[in-house]
């Protein structure tokens, strides 16, 4: 029955570093990414201004290597999770704008050649954070997620990639492409294709939600790549695998944000709108539905905690990472949408949030490879 | 730090309790759930166990090597998770502790603790017009000379006939509300007390469930627990001292969920176990493309288990660290029950005629899992307490 190794008793609660955190981020979604966030939506994008406000907040200098310019201070999986949940409670779409390339960054500095690292680290602290767009997403329906819906014909110096990704973020500002695809033995890696490479090709997509981030999708057709574009270089094998579960571990807290969000606006809502001479609020049936939402978002939280420490811990995190996301899923969209019910038709509008994260929340479960921890 | 991990020692109570569970309980499951109202005689086994772990472990005590380890009610939680494993009937059915016994050891004072704390106590709360609005009970209780005079009658006490004593509550004036409650220790031969009848149940049959009668029964005067004889007359003094007996559920609840837990995990395990054998695996974090509506069912049903356990052990974590745990412990008691109910019933279905079948104890597993949403706080009721909470409400303004 013993699981994992931890002397460690059992505890939820903040470090003092992570407090610090937790305080400078919420405080940062509530200030600038929640007032900005229907904005983005029209624009289909942040802000110049707002996105050189999300790289000085230098989460993702932090963790690059001091090599290559960054702070090399590796954050552990669990404050991961809080400055995603944080971020999130601003808005989905605009934390992701952090987060995807957090992300990247992330798995450049723990699997790249070190070619790979010392030609695209630098410009994550000097530069651009969008010079590397990430393809995860699949297009096909019915592509394992932790297949790839790209092949990869690996033939000793070359590589052949074919197939579609989808939901890439800030596509437009990339130079580089890291693509997951499966190769013939059903190994499933990540190639770096360049933009002006043959055989690539983008498209500009738009979803129900997540609209304050650009999404593309990318094709490629016999898109020829040399070996050592392959993440890590050409005999590497990434765990991918566990790239997937930490990724929706990331996912889950990014939920997590929104369905907080939730909560709190439901609340004071409920409390202050009169029908039939009382606060709704004073209705078992409107309270109990606040109630279940408070439940599950706890419930929520404690799982992201979970796995994050299991993952800190280098336990075998698949199955906690499978069911955290599967609870994020059905959950976020539960809480999505008793959200918009608890406002009635004034949540139907653009006159509240609550219809814009009903739609942000349906991404999680689908989404892929838009955070990590 | 934030760790909702169980140290190496508490994962090895699990197992050690797991395997009492699974050779001491098991075997006799379906033998006592037959076999209602028969007390069963196998239980001191794992009373032994129990201690040992206890012993062993060091967490019997407030002690600062019990908090290395997350804690006494964390501890407490875990044993009777695995315990409930094995079986809830038998569990409740277990001798020696009763929900009494919590009371006692938060409401009594040092004596009372002292004479009593050891002694199996069951809890007398519901009446036939007072369930979960217990301060509506009708019991009377009065002071004549240095013996209180109890007339009322109790039912659906747990325990109630096999335990040593039972904690009654009891009102001092009727017109007075809840400012009059009180809860005293009715030893067992107590002139005036008697065992009514036993109920016949849908489930957790092993365990006891007794009406009691109190026709002019007379107890010392130090069994008052807690020992406030006078009302109090200022309504914040009053809220606070019924408010104070309502915190005995603060700590049994966790206790409550923990044994759903238990039952869930059961469910499943012995679900999978059956599939098994017809070849199924598990396909965990694949997409619904790649799963079947089985592997489907169960990781949704494991996710929302592990989901009700987390929010369980930290009701426990934050009793043990003197936290306020009221909301939280309404909580995991909430998705606990609900979610336990669910899996085991839903574990019947995908079992089908095996499920249902008594061949097997998974149609016990989801009869027992019905009063576990129930005892303690329904499901309702747990969740006004977290609505009222949330939404900052008096129980006034949110009935």
């Amino acid at each position: 029955m013993q699981d994992y190794n931890t002397d460690h008793p059992f505890d939820i609660t903040f470090s003092e570093e992570q407090q610090m955190t937790w305080d400078m981020l919420r405080k940062f979604a509530e200030t600038e990414l929640r007032p900005q966030a229907r904005q983005a939506e029209t624009d289909g994008r942040p802000s110049d201004d707002l996105l050189e406000k999300i790289k000085s907040l230098d989460l993702i200098s932090l963790i690059i290597p001091e090599l290559y310019g960054g702070m090399g201070l590796a954050q552990d999986a669990v404050s991961n999770a809080l400055s995603l949940e944080a971020l999130a409670y601003g808005d989905l779409s605009l934390a992701m704008s952090a987060s995807v390339p957090l992300l990247t960054a992330q798995i450049i500095t723990e699997h790249g050649s070190e070619e790979q690292k010392a030609e695209l680290l630098p410009e994550f602290v000097n530069g651009s954070i969008f010079h590397v767009g990430l393809g995860i997403n699949n297009t096909s329906l019915s592509t394992d997620p932790y297949q790839s819906s790209v092949l990869a014909d690996e033939n000793g110096e070359e590589i052949i990639l074919s197939g579609s990704k989808t939901g890439i973020a800030f596509a437009d500002e990339a130079k580089t492409f890291l693509i997951s695809a499966s190769n013939e033995s059903g190994e499933c890696n990540l190639y770096f294709v360049n933009k002006d490479q043959e055989g690539v090709e983008l498209e500009q997509k738009e979803f129900m939600g997540l609209k304050g981030t650009p999404l593309s999708q990318i094709n490629l057709s016999n898109c020829k790549i040399k070996a050592s574009q392959k993440l890590g270089g050409h005999n590497y094998s990434i765990n991918y695998e566990s790239l997937v579960d930490s990724s929706r571990i990331g996912m889950s807290a990014l939920a997590l944000g929104v369905c907080q969000a939730v909560l709190d606006y439901v609340v004071p809502y409920t409390n202050e709108r009169v029908a039939f001479d009382e606060p709704i609020s004073n209705r078992q049936s409107v309270a109990f539905m606040v109630a279940d939402i408070a439940i599950e978002t706890e419930a929520l939280r404690l799982m992201v905690y979970k796995s994050a420490a299991l993952k800190d811990l280098d336990s075998d995190f698949h199955k906690q990472a499978s069911l955290t996301y599967r609870f994020a899923t059905h959950h976020g969209m539960k809480i999505g949408t008793d959200g918009v019910q608890l406002l009635g038709g004034h949540g139907f509008t653009h006159e509240h949030p609550v219809e814009l994260w009903y739609r942000n929340l349906r991404a999680i479960g689908i989404f892929e490879g838009g955070a990590g921890v | 730090m934030i760790h909702p991990l169980l140290p190496n020692q508490l994962q090895k109570t699990q197992e050690t309790m797991r395997m009492a569970a699974e050779f001491i309980l098991r075997p006799i499951s379906r033998k006592y759930d037959k076999a209602e109202h028969e007390p069963p005689l196998e239980m001191e086994q794992l009373n032994q166990a129990a201690a040992a772990q206890k012993e062993q472990t060091g967490v019997g005590d407030d002690s600062v090597k019990s908090m290395d380890l997350g804690g006494r009610s964390l501890w407490a939680v875990i044993s009777l998770e695995q315990m409930c494993w094995g079986d809830v009937g038998l569990f409740l059915a277990r001798p020696g502790t009763g929900l009494g016994n919590a009371a006692i050891m938060a409401v009594g004072n040092q004596d009372q603790k002292a004479l009593w704390g050891k002694r199996w106590a069951s809890m007398a709360i519901t009446e036939s017009g007072a369930g979960s609005d217990s301060k509506n009970i009708s019991t009377t209780a009065v002071l004549e000379g240095d013996e209180w005079v109890l007339n009322g009658e109790k039912i659906y006490v747990t325990d109630g006939d096999r335990c040593d004593c039972v904690v009654v509550w009891a009102t001092l004036n009727k017109d007075m509300g809840k400012t009059a409650i009180r809860s005293f220790i009715v030893e067992k031969g107590a002139p005036g007390f008697s065992v009514a009848r036993l109920e016949k149940k849908l489930g957790i049959r092993a365990s006891d469930t007794a009406t009691l009668i109190f026709d002019n029964c007379r107890i010392p005067r130090e069994n008052l627990l807690g020992g406030k004889e006078e009302i109090e007359t200022d309504i914040h003094a009053a809220k606070k001292s019924f408010g104070g007996a309502m915190q005995t559920f603060d700590n049994t609840r966790p206790m409550v969920a923990g044994m759903a837990i238990g039952l869930g995990q059961a469910a499943l395990d012995m679900t999978r176990a059956l599939l098994t054998e017809e070849g199924y695996e598990d396909n965990f974090g694949r997409s619904i493309h790649q799963q079947t509506a089985i592997q489907n069912e169960l990781e949704m049903l494991e996710a929302e288990l592990e989901a009700a356990r987390l929010l369980v052990y930290k009701s426990a974590w934050m009793m043990d660290n003197k936290m306020p745990n009221s909301k939280e412990a309404s909580m995991g008691k909430a998705k606990a029950g609900r979610i336990g109910n669910k899996i085991s019933l839903k574990c019947v279905e995908i079992c089908s005629m095996k499920g249902f079948s008594e061949d097997h104890l998974l149609e016990k597993f989801s009869r027992d899992s019905k009063i576990l949403d129930i005892f303690e706080g329904t499901q309702q009721i747990q969740q006004l307490i977290v609505a009222r909470q949330v939404l900052g409400k008096s129980s006034s303004e949110l009935k």
